[in-house]
């Protein structure tokens, strides 16, 4: 179905009007949201330090960007790199647990199924806190290792549950058929569930990259190696540590470091999101089946 | 595929409960680092000594370097964590519980005599009595002494006091710091009382209309056109731990709302509850109304002051004394090089001063196996006015200094400091300690930054050392109830327009409560009807 | 759904289900496809549940065991004014933003929807959520600047003859109590819009086509079709994602802490950040781990009820909830 854009044509005058109110009403969003990042990005080409809402930089320059990338030592890339690490595996580990627990949420006729929904429910509202939880990661000798970050936020029930809504969404026909064809538990799993889940996996896949770009705290508590801190520390750090010095023969000042680090930490997910909407756009689960 | 996934979920399953299994058994005490050589059930040199810290070099400045060094000096292994500043404490409290802290902590003045009052620091008085440094007569002891703690504040405050912890470098403090250029502009002198201050103030509010030029021949009319001018900026009204009147010293004065021992009434009092808090507040009130504080100052955070003044539209900011002085100076000249700033000196030691911070303890904890040779050998050594000091300020030669000049015995005369290892462009500034804030007669090789050492010797002259917060655990219960209170009652003030009496009514009534068990505990029984007699009369009149 | 009176119906007929041994043979790959996700889940987070107890003990991180207080902790907590107010905030402040963060999000995914075009729907869509990406404390920063006295809200609202020259020049719009949680909803909005309609963008994406092209056929119109096809099949995942953001709505701290201050205590204080002033970073004095504990488990029964609560609702209109 093609939609003309025409504001003669009775059949399409509405729609076309519509069309236009909403794109008007999506640019004013848009430039709501875009102003104040454009404000960092100037700042962070900026070696001034400036107060206001500026969005052109007064004294233009790059040794942000260069301090991060190439003076700051391998510091930076490092912790850049920890980022991309844990992020990608993390996000396949924790997208591997969601569908399972997801799938097997699914299976209204297996016994136990309703105490396994508990079960992760709960926890979804009761946790100990940090001291226990660093308790037990030392106790299974997991401190100081990467899998302490990955592991406790890889198993995420708010994930787990969205993933079943949607698994739930798919038609119960092609389970049976697939039964009946001798498909096992672990054949309706990766050759139906995966692959006709497409959107739910680039989405609930999108949040857990996101949450471990993000992810600071367990850093700090489980790692003392600080050469295995990710970028998201180091950026918290120098944007809110107020013992940070930045000392250094640059056109730059700590602002300007600041400023690119954020938008270093951002540009990553410029690129992944156009990407995982493809998914989206294209993942029309039964139109797929049909065709 | 079917086979090989259900392996590969099995083999994961089982490595998990292996591993959670073995560990689980093997989780008991971590090895002790510590060897008895000659077996006689007391060990002579601690084979390697830990250490948790958190304002010190960073690792990729060279730890391994820093390490290296002193094992060659002392023979001793040594093992340093940095966490991250942010949650340094709270991972030092998750070191506690697992009983497995460091041998040595840096700890601040809020938390050294909390852990001190918990019991689990090992006291140091009788080792530094008996030391060699204390003989010498090198170190500052008024900085030592200042660490003297103990847990529950007895009656008798003059009561016996230990020392848990060793400073690492003088507390420092803050000093204010104003715009010399802007003076210069309006023809103003250093201000010598609190009336000329504020009138400081209120003329800098104009700077914008002056028609004077600046070095470049640029009048600050033109300059400032379209710029929001501070005359003084600060985040807080009052800060949110000890001391709380740190920042706006000008109008605090000799205020000191906190819980504190007063020497005339001879009790423990809360001096928020004071004419001279409530003169404070009449200031504060005077000044806000006058336009010449920072209208943001409630909701500022001190990075966002940094940001106001570097940019050059504040007149008047109390910061740091020391190194800061001069980051602020050369952030503030990269964007107008013809801006001056100076610290300014108290009016007056009797009733304005600079305030001191009690200085960052060292400690050194129970669980530590041979504490006597830890301070020995790290604490007292760091301190030792050599090569020792040389090694925790300046760090390591030909890696973080090199050597200009050697005397015949071979000490070290003349230094530089090198480029830091991570960045070539930052000079290296410090490896444990700042060496411009010693506390002992440190010769230094190094010549320092001439902005580090004026203001430093300014607020030497002009500063008095403040005493450790009272650490009773029943205050300490009752105190965050009364902080809440208290940053209302400035709030109250300038944003709510409540008269001082008002407000201060107020704060004395939504912490009745709290007052009542702190005086309590801490002056025994006392004449609560008098006390809150007095209160009322300083609130109605 | 399931109706309850066709359920009657079949339950007579349906002799007999296989019994409970039978099906746990039948479904034996499947315990042991989800074993490795029951590990994880019983470290990671059945095994620190010990640290619950906490709530019952003064328990500190000094090296030292915790000792038992009984039901002290919770009596300080009821008895504490401070915790209250901070409580009535949370309740008030998550509720409204929970509703504004559910309406905003499906509104702009639908409008989304509409954009015709692959790529504008891309860019418009890649601009939105890039405020997620910047920490509180950054957004906090950023605001500050347009919220300050003479700021750009200060400025248009003179301009607008709203506020007069005074104000212009002293109000700090987030000290101003009457303002503080308005101004919070919309930098909230403004920073989690975009993120939030993702997972309807994907939601969208499971609808058949088909549906569209019969209603079409029917000659419904585009606002009757988002009625009746669009809104419907995505009314699962709304109700999914607003149950369990439900479940942590208390659980507010970071955005609040960043944005408040003394001044506006009495409306912004949360639980969380009494939790942070009072249990976690006292000004004087070790964390108190037992209290912050107590405060969590409180917390937690309190998201409890209000789940359960959600979840019944759901089951009678809908006749499903979450489990």
């Amino acid at each position: 179905m093609v939609y003309k854009f025409s504001l003669t044509d009775p059949r399409y005058r509405g729609r076309s009007i519509f069309a236009i109110f909403n794109f008007i009403f999506m640019t004013l969003l848009m430039a709501c949201m875009i102003l104040p990042i454009i404000k960092v990005l100037s700042d962070s080409f900026n070696g001034d330090t400036v107060y206001g809402f500026n969005l052109w930089p007064s004294n233009p320059t790059v040794d942000g960007y260069v301090y991060i990338l190439v003076k700051g030592g391998t510091e930076y890339l490092r912790a850049f790199g920890v980022s991309v690490y844990t992020t990608i595996v993390g996000t396949f580990i924790g997208l591997l647990l969601s569908a399972i627990g997801a799938y097997i949420l699914i299976q209204k006729e297996m016994p136990g199924n309703k105490f396994f929904g508990y079960m992760f429910l709960f926890t979804m509202m009761f946790n100990a806190g940090t001291i226990p939880l660093f308790l037990v990661i030392r106790a299974i000798g997991l401190y100081n290792s990467l899998f302490a970050v990955i592991f406790p936020l890889s198993m995420n029930v708010y994930n787990l549950v969205l993933m079943r809504s949607f698994f739930e969404q798919l038609p119960r026909a092609l389970f049976e058929a697939a039964e009946i064809d001798g498909c096992s538990p672990y054949g309706i799993f990766f050759r139906i569930v995966l692959p006709l889940s497409k959107a739910a996996l680039a989405s609930i896949g999108l949040f857990f990259a996101v949450a471990f770009w993000s992810e600071y705290v367990h850093y700090v508590i489980y790692i003392s190696d600080t050469a295995k801190y990710n970028f998201q520390v180091k950026l918290r750090t120098l944007v809110i540590d107020d013992t940070f010095t930045f000392d250094g023969n640059y056109n730059a000042s700590l602002n300007t470091v600041k400023n690119a680090a954020i938008i270093i930490a951002i540009i990553p997910f410029l690129f992944i999101y156009p990407f995982c909407q493809k998914y989206f756009m294209t993942g029309v689960t039964m139109g797929a089946v049909k065709e | 595929m079917k086979k090989n996934i259900l392996t590969k979920a099995a083999t994961i399953a089982v490595a998990l409960l292996t591993v959670s299994g073995l560990s689980a058994c093997g989780s008991s005490k971590q090895d002790v680092a510590l060897i008895d050589a000659d077996g006689d059930g007391v060990a002579d040199e601690p084979e390697s000594i830990s250490v948790m810290a958190t304002t010190i070099l960073t690792e990729n400045n060279g730890h391994a370097e820093f390490c290296a060094e002193y094992e060659r000096l002392t023979g001793i292994k040594l093992t340093i964590e940095k966490p991250e500043h942010n949650q340094y404490y709270e991972k030092v409290g998750i070191t506690f519980a697992a009983e497995e802290p460091a041998d040595v902590i840096e700890l601040g003045s809020t938390y050294y005599p909390s852990y001190a009052a918990e019991g689990v620091l090992w006291d140091m008085t009788d080792a530094w009595e008996a030391s060699d440094l204390k003989a010498s007569g090198i170190a500052m002891e008024k900085y030592i002494e200042g660490m003297r703690t103990d847990g529950d504040v007895a009656s008798d405050p003059e009561a016996t006091q230990r020392i848990y912890g060793f400073p690492n470098q003088r507390g420092n403090g803050t000093i204010t710091y104003v715009r010399k250029d802007w003076m210069d502009a309006l023809g103003i002198d250093e201000p010598t009382n609190y009336d000329e201050f504020l009138e400081m103030l209120v003329a800098f509010k104009d700077i914008g209309n002056s028609e004077v030029e600046d070095a470049h021949g640029v009048s600050f009319k033109e300059k400032y056109a379209g710029q929001q001018i501070y005359p003084l900026t600060v985040a807080g009204l009052i800060s949110t731990e000890s001391p709380y009147e740190i920042y706006l010293r000008e109008f605090y004065q000799d205020a000191r709302p906190d819980i504190h021992y007063d020497k005339d009434k001879g009790m423990y009092i809360d001096g928020v509850l004071t004419q001279k808090m409530k003169d404070t507040l009449l200031r504060i009130e005077e000044a806000w109304n006058l336009g010449v504080i920072d209208p943001q100052a409630i909701s500022n955070k001190t990075s966002t002051c940094r940001d106001k003044f570097q940019s050059g539209i504040v007149g008047c900011f109390n910061y740091w004394a020391g190194t800061w002085n001069r980051t602020l100076d050369k952030n503030l000249q990269q964007k107008d090089d013809t801006a001056v700033m100076i610290p300014l000196p108290s009016f007056d030691m009797e009733k304005e001063y600079y305030i001191e911070r009690p200085a960052i303890a060292y400690v050194i904890t129970n669980f530590c196996q041979h504490p006597e040779e830890v301070f020995e050998n790290f604490i007292l050594y760091s301190h030792d006015g050599g090569e020792g000091q040389l090694l925790f300020t300046h760090g390591v030669e030909d890696v973080h200094y090199t050597v200009d000049e050697r005397a015949a015995d071979g000490t070290i005369t003349k230094a530089t400091a090198l480029p830091t290892m991570a960045d070539s462009n930052t000079e290296f500034e410090k490896s444990f300690f700042d060496a411009a804030l010693s506390i002992t007669e440190f010769d230094d090789p190094f010549e320092i930054d001439e902005r580090i050492t004026n203001s430093l010797a300014m607020f030497d002259a002009d500063s008095i050392l403040y005493e450790l917060p009272i650490m009773d655990s029943t205050v300490a219960e009752q105190l965050p109830d009364v902080e809440t209170s208290k940053q209302q009652l400035l709030s109250n003030i300038v944003i709510e327009k409540m008269s001082v009496n008002d407000a201060l009514a107020l704060y004395a009534s939504e912490t009745e409560r709290q007052r009542s068990i702190i005086y309590q505990t801490l002056n025994g029984d006392y004449d609560e009807a008098s006390v809150e007699a007095e209160i009322a009369s300083l609130v109605s009149d | 759904m399931s109706q309850p009176v066709q359920k009657g119906n079949y339950d007579h007929i349906i002799v007999k289900k296989p019994s409970a041994w039978v099906r746990m043979k039948k479904y034996a790959g499947f315990y042991l496809m989800f074993l490795p996700v029951v590990v994880v889940l019983f470290i990671f987070y059945y095994a620190p549940m010990y640290g619950i107890t906490f709530a019952f003990t003064n328990y500190k991180p000094n090296g030292k065991a915790a000792q038992f207080v009984g039901l002290a902790n919770f009596q300080k907590l009821f008895s504490d004014p401070t915790f209250w107010s901070s409580f009535k905030n949370t309740l008030i402040i998550s509720s409204v933003n929970l509703v504004l963060a559910t309406v905003t999000s499906v509104v702009v995914a639908l409008l989304l929807n509409e954009i015709q075009r692959a790529m504008v729907k891309k860019v418009i869509n890649t601009v939105l959520y890039l405020p997620h990406f910047l920490s509180w404390v950054v957004v906090a920063s950023i605001f500050m600047l347009l919220l300050q006295p003479n700021g750009l809200l200060s400025q248009i609202l003179y301009a607008l003859h709203l506020i007069d020259a005074t104000s212009l020049e002293q109000t700090d719009w987030l000290t101003q109590k009457n303002c503080w949680r308005i101004v919070f909803y919309v930098i909230d909005r403004w920073k989690e819009i975009g993120w939030g309609t993702v997972i309807y963008i994907a939601a969208l994406a499971g609808i058949s086509p088909d549906y569209y092209e019969a209603a079409e056929i029917d000659g419904a119109n585009r606002w009757q079709q988002t009625l009746n096809i669009t809104l419907p099949s995505i009314s699962n995942t709304i109700l999914v994602v607003f149950i369990l953001n439900l479940a942590r709505v208390l659980n507010i701290f970071e955005s609040v802490f960043v944005l408040y201050n003394s001044a506006v205590y009495s409306v912004a204080d949360v639980i969380g950040t009494y939790t942070y002033r009072v249990g976690l970073k006292p000004t004087v004095g070790l964390p108190n781990y037992g209290y912050s504990t107590t405060i969590g488990v409180f917390r937690s029964i309190v998201s409890l009820i209000l789940v359960i609560i959600t979840d019944n609702i759901s089951k009678r209109v809908r006749g499903y909830g979450l489990v």
